[in-house]
């Protein structure tokens, strides 16, 4: 049944649901109204507005399924691999094998949000030492503790070195807990010298190629471990297939960014944006399913797209957002300033360009790895940043800090700074914790003034 | 035509009345917030238009700005106070390229083209460190009115150092201090350039100039010195520094009527 695209309320979606059935609507065994997450404890939705799209419906399903989708796989005898920290390499490795479910334990630092705190689990770090001087993230061993979220998984993997120094902390916490992890290194990608042997990487870095073969004979002890753990060989051909699906979930991502980053009315909110990016990472525990959420947004986005029909206002002030949010209402707060989204860097970018296809398996997951944006030198984000911001045409640039997040002390300024000057655009910078409530009332006369700022440049 | 502006920041209220052809203030006034921001500002509204003879149909257009703006219900359109800032210092020093604005419980940094357009800004709201509050915890622990900080940060020979970056430590701070024999100016000096310090650190970098001082906390003696030593910049203290955010609204609700 087809209404006119915009945000709306729970409430509403109550009313939509009941009228999208009506009108025939056929939805996966994880379907349902959206209702039912509040009544599990999903407080958070009670406070955002979604797109009020079927698709959109189809996304929210998904990720608020997701621990129910891990648990199903334990009981149906599938071997369980918690990735931390990577972004995107080894759950490509992981489902290149059958039987096997990936996931980000990472992820759980929605959690907070989206329970609103009733879940506990950042009481539970604190009790454990890790209090708020500690990313949110620390949610994650909250939940490996209690586990009330996901089942424990047959193996952790987590990569260390020029990564993320908090969530390599909360792992090493995790470990001494007695989770036992296998650690891999990132070593921190440099610029190669002159003489020295290179390749080029996604995202326009460069490294050398020594770096690629120690980050390759990393992969490969994941590897190793993946073949022990489930009893299978994870062959080349397997890799090369599971690397194909990567890509048809790349391609559609980066169809579905450019539509909606680049049409005259915005097709879809930022919230839905930020949720379906986040599929690349980690497939969201189902590689083909997250295929299929994707085509469904990526209709839905076309169509409108072809209608000229939008969620926002045309003369929405067009915003390039660096950092994820730990509180999701604040993509709602953006467009309610009058802004949209027009390019994010979630600190995975690199987890959104194909991974090569033409290079041995092992070898290309190792690139695609080393052009990790929080790898390398903070400079090289920031030119990542401003070439993606240019090309979508950002009038002006947020970056939301993480709190306690080690790598935003230092990145903020680098970022702001090269964006200040090579595209000279206003830059605003905020604090997102996962619940903004009592401080929303700054955060949103932070948004309208950035707005009112771009506003007022476009009449000069 | 008559315009209004209002400010309803988080420790004043502020309204100004502007005729919109000419951009001339008819009156301007101040008063403390509460609890029912609406009804007070309403009240200072009543008030100044009944001092010059004028009656609340005789304003055509209400912009509302400040912490409270939202709450004003009367306003005809709500904007920051960064742009009313920008606004209202660029109607007074065209040539300022910052303005640095202290109140009671945040303090801003806002860049400006030469055109007096908004560049960029950077806000703090979370620390009172970097705030009037700051100001007014002191005042209460030495026993001190407000408006005689300055007078005695004046005669300060070597200010403190106020190491702690929170305003509950620097307090019990400032206790140590009192009780290891420094005396109250020393210790007012000191955390005048401790507010100085943080407005500096939020701006990253080398602000333009001239910059140009607004807010409750430039009415404090010293403050402006204090802020240059920090900025290593010329300071200018606005003309009325405590209205410019109400100035620029009133200044864009004019443009807002001659739009209409």
């Amino acid at each position: 049944m087809n209404e006119a695209p915009r945000r709306i309320t729970l409430d509403e979606w109550d009313r939509r649901h009941a009228e999208l059935w009506a009108a025939g609507l056929r939805e996966p065994d994880y379907g349902g109204p959206l209702r039912r997450h509040v009544d599990d404890g999903d407080l958070r939705l009670l406070s955002l507005e979604m797109d009020n799209s079927a698709a959109a419906l189809r996304l929210w399903n998904f990720l608020l399924t997701e621990e129910e989708r891990l648990h199903r796989a334990r009981d149906e005898g599938k071997k369980i691999v918690g990735t931390m920290k990577d972004l995107g390499t080894v759950p490509v490795m992981a489902y290149s094998l059958p039987d096997v479910v990936a996931f980000y334990p990472d992820g759980a630092w929605w959690i907070p949000c989206v329970m609103q705190r009733s879940a506990g689990l950042l009481e539970i770090a604190d009790s454990l030492g890790l209090d708020d001087s500690f990313c949110p993230v620390r949610a994650m061993v909250g939940a490996y503790v209690n586990e009330a979220h996901f089942p424990i998984p047959e193996l952790t993997t987590c990569s260390v070195g020029a990564t993320c120094d908090d969530v390599s902390a909360l792992a090493q916490r995790l470990e001494a807990l007695g989770f036992p992890i296998l650690w891999w290194e990132m070593p921190h990608r440099r610029r190669p010298d002159a003489e020295e042997a290179a390749v080029q990487l996604s995202g326009g870095f460069r490294a050398p190629e020594s770096q690629i073969a120690w980050v390759q004979s990393e992969l490969q002890r994941v590897r190793d471990a993946l073949e022990e753990h489930t009893g299978q060989r994870l062959t080349d051909e397997l890799l090369a297939a599971g690397i194909e699906r990567a890509n048809r979930v790349r391609r559609r991502l980066a169809e579905l960014r450019r539509l909606a980053f680049t049409a005259d009315a915005c097709p879809m909110p930022a919230l839905e944006m930020l949720i379906a990016e986040m599929l690349a990472i980690h497939f969201c525990s189902d590689q083909h399913e997250t295929i299929r959420v994707l085509e469904d947004l990526l209709e839905e986005v076309e169509n409108r797209v072809r209608s000229g029909v939008g969620v926002l206002a045309p003369q929405a002030v067009r915003v390039f957002w660096v950092n994820p949010v730990a509180d999701l209402r604040v993509m709602n707060l953006l467009e309610d300033a009058g802004g949209r989204i027009c390019g994010t860097e979630y600190l995975f970018c690199h987890a959104l360009d194909p991974i090569p296809e033409d290079l041995p398996p092992m070898e290309a997951l190792a690139r695609m790895a080393l052009a990790d944006p929080m790898a390398g030198p903070s400079a090289d984000r920031a030119e990542r940043i401003c070439a993606e911001a240019r090309r979508f045409g950002a009038e002006a640039v947020v970056i939301s800090h993480i709190p306690g997040a080690s790598h935003c002390a230092i990145e903020a300024a680098v970022i702001g700074q090269m964006v200040r000057t090579r595209l000279a655009l206003p830059v605003l910078e905020i604090e997102v914790p996962p619940i903004t409530d009592s401080m929303e009332p700054t955060l949103r006369t932070r948004l309208e003034a950035l707005i009112e700022t771009v506003t007022e440049r476009r009449k000069r | 035509m008559i315009c209004a502006g209002i400010d309803a920041g988080s420790r004043t209220i502020k309204v100004v009345l502007l005729e919109s052809d000419t951009l001339a203030v008819i009156a301007a006034d101040t008063m403390d917030q509460g609890v029912e921001q609406d009804a007070l500002a309403m009240r200072l509204l009543e008030r100044l238009l009944q001092q010059n003879g004028l009656r609340r149909g005789d304003v055509h257009t209400i912009v509302a700005t400040g912490y409270g703006r939202k709450l004003i219900t009367t306003a005809d359109a709500t904007v920051t106070e960064i742009t009313c800032q920008g606004c209202g210092v660029r109607q007074r020093m065209p040539q300022a390229r910052t303005v640095v604005d202290i109140g009671g419980q945040d303090s801003k940094l806002v860049r400006l083209h030469p055109d007096g357009a908004v560049a960029d800004f950077v806000m703090n709201d979370r620390c009172a460190a970097g705030t009037g509050r700051f100001l007014e915890v002191l005042a209460t622990r030495l026993g001190v009115k407000l408006g005689s900080l300055g007078t005695l940060a004046g005669k300060s020979q070597s200010p403190a150092i106020i190491s702690n970056m929170c305003v509950v430590f620097a307090e019990t701070e400032i206790v140590g201090l009192l009780a290891s024999g420094i005396g109250p100016e020393d210790i007012v000096a000191g955390v005048q350039a401790s507010i100085a310090t943080r407005v500096a650190a939020m701006a990253g970098r080398k602000v333009g100039s001239p910059v140009v001082f607004t807010g409750g906390v430039a009415l404090v003696p010293g403050m402006d010195d204090a802020l240059e030593s920090a900025l290593e910049e010329p300071v200018t203290i606005a003309p009325d520094p405590q209205i410019t955010g109400a100035l620029g609204a009133a200044i864009l609700a004019a443009r807002r009527a001659s739009d209409r």
